[in-house]
């Protein structure tokens, strides 16, 4: 490639050729493979440069964050390892605390699943939405509170948070979740039916929510019928089936 | 690419783009412990594992923000195939000494296949631009890096003490460079191929 064929790459990539120069360009870019694999490579690198300096401090904040969590899941898990390895009667010792547990659980769930209620299922993991950058003491306070169960602040917090990010599909989730808490239906419904109609990697999450609110509604037929949709490939999937059994 | 599903484990590559450290504990504590295994059958160590799991995620990440990356199978599959071929890969390359490869029973699903595939490329790809760009001139380093910094071309001229239209053609001129030397070597070829 000669130095004026980048310079054109460059012109083109930033629109700033002339109609004609654009059909002349784009049409050597069909007849000559050579020039058209070259300008491939260039915009490759562009996009790759770009990222790689304009994102610079997100990826070494991201990459410090990294290697902390590694460190500590590794050398954790080295301490356990070492001393799993000392002891053949500690091994023996814990397959009957796992075989005892595993039956005091057993036995627990039969009980618990005969009369199946919303209270059975909400128990949430812990969630994290803290990001380095804008509403940072928002984010905080909607994860405190939610991971504390104080969920009349939390949807306070939802609220807000939404009114400036509308789109953000986890915090719709979440949100709908502390309703269903405050058995406000009709605001955690209308957010379950939003993001069960979208297409979000939450929509399967919000379609189990969806049924569990139902549940909690008293409202079994509608609860079976969502459950039915829950498609298997779906994190909820087993729990949604154990739960079908129960009802139907 | 455009209309396949996206899967609910997008959620890992969300929270990694995000750099939610919930969401890497739970890589770390669902899925790595496979890998460490697998690594170790295979004539690996818990470090070289340490090693291989976090080059792996910051891939991932990249490949997440700048390629927009949509899982569209389940994390579990895409991460341990792409963790399995950069393992490969090392042994391939350090390999004076027989190595033995244990191959793992478990089918992946052609989705997750493709896909592992498209990432390492990707970051191979990458590896090799870093490299590249790192022969440039010191001229060229520093433009490029003010460009992409800065943003506007008249900004970065003036940092640069140069005219608008110096910079302008100088920006092409090293990003041609680097195309130029990027072309010519061996291994984008091989990742082309």
């Amino acid at each position: 490639m000669k130095e004026q064929d980048y310079i054109v790459f460059e012109s083109y990539s930033s629109n700033e050729l002339s109609e004609d120069e654009v059909i002349t360009f784009e049409a050597k870019l069909k007849s000559d493979p050579e020039f058209a694999e070259a300008f491939k490579t260039y915009k490759e690198l562009s996009s790759f440069l770009e990222h790689t300096f304009e994102n610079e401090e997100k990826s070494n904040a991201f990459k410090k964050n990294l290697e902390n969590i590694s460190d500590s899941h590794f050398n954790e898990n080295k301490d356990v390892s070492e001393f799993e390895g000392k002891t053949k009667t500690y091994t023996l010792f814990k397959y009957i605390i796992a075989a005892s547990v595993a039956l005091l659980f057993g036995i627990f769930t039969v009980n618990q699943f005969s009369n199946p209620t919303y209270g059975d299922f909400n128990n949430y993991d812990a969630i994290s939405l803290t990001v380095r950058g804008a509403n940072d003491d928002l984010l905080k306070t909607a994860e405190n509170t939610f991971n504390t169960k104080n969920f009349a602040s939390a949807e306070e917090a939802f609220k807000q948070l939404i009114e400036l990010d509308k789109d953000n599909s986890e915090l719709k989730l979440y949100r709908a979740i502390s309703n269903i808490e405050l058995s406000n239906f009709e605001t955690s419904d209308n957010l379950l039916e939003d993001l069960r109609n979208g297409n979000s990697a939450y929509k399967n999450k919000a379609i189990w929510y969806l049924a569990l609110s139902k549940l909690k509604q008293d409202d079994k037929g509608a609860c079976v019928d969502i459950l039915k949709t829950i498609p298997e490939d779906a994190d909820d999937y087993k729990r949604a089936q154990k739960l079908l059994n129960k009802l139907d | 690419m455009s209309e396949k599903k996206i899967h609910e484990d997008q959620k890992y590559i969300d929270g990694l783009l995000k750099n939610n450290s919930f969401i890497i504990q739970a890589i770390y504590d669902e899925f790595v412990p496979k890998v460490v295994n697998y690594i170790k059958q295979n004539s690996g160590s818990r470090d070289r594992a340490q090693d291989i799991v976090q080059e792996t995620l910051v891939t991932i990440y990249n490949q997440a923000s700048e390629k927009n990356l949509q899982l569209t199978c389940p994390f579990d599959a895409y991460f341990f195939l792409l963790c399995k071929r950069k393992w490969l890969n090392e042994l391939k390359k350090s390999s004076n000494k027989e190595v033995t490869i244990n191959e793992d029973v478990l089918s992946k699903g052609e989705e997750a296949q493709e896909l592992a595939f498209e990432t390492s490329v990707f970051g191979e790809k990458q590896a090799l631009f870093a490299e590249m760009f790192e022969k440039l001139g010191t001229a060229c380093k520093d433009l490029l890096k003010a460009t992409f910094k800065i943003k506007s071309m008249e900004e970065v001229a003036a940092s640069l003490n140069v005219t608008y239209a110096y910079a302008r053609k100088k920006k092409s001129l090293c990003i041609g460079k680097l195309t130029t030397l990027v072309r010519e070597s061996p291994k984008f070829n091989q990742l082309n191929n």
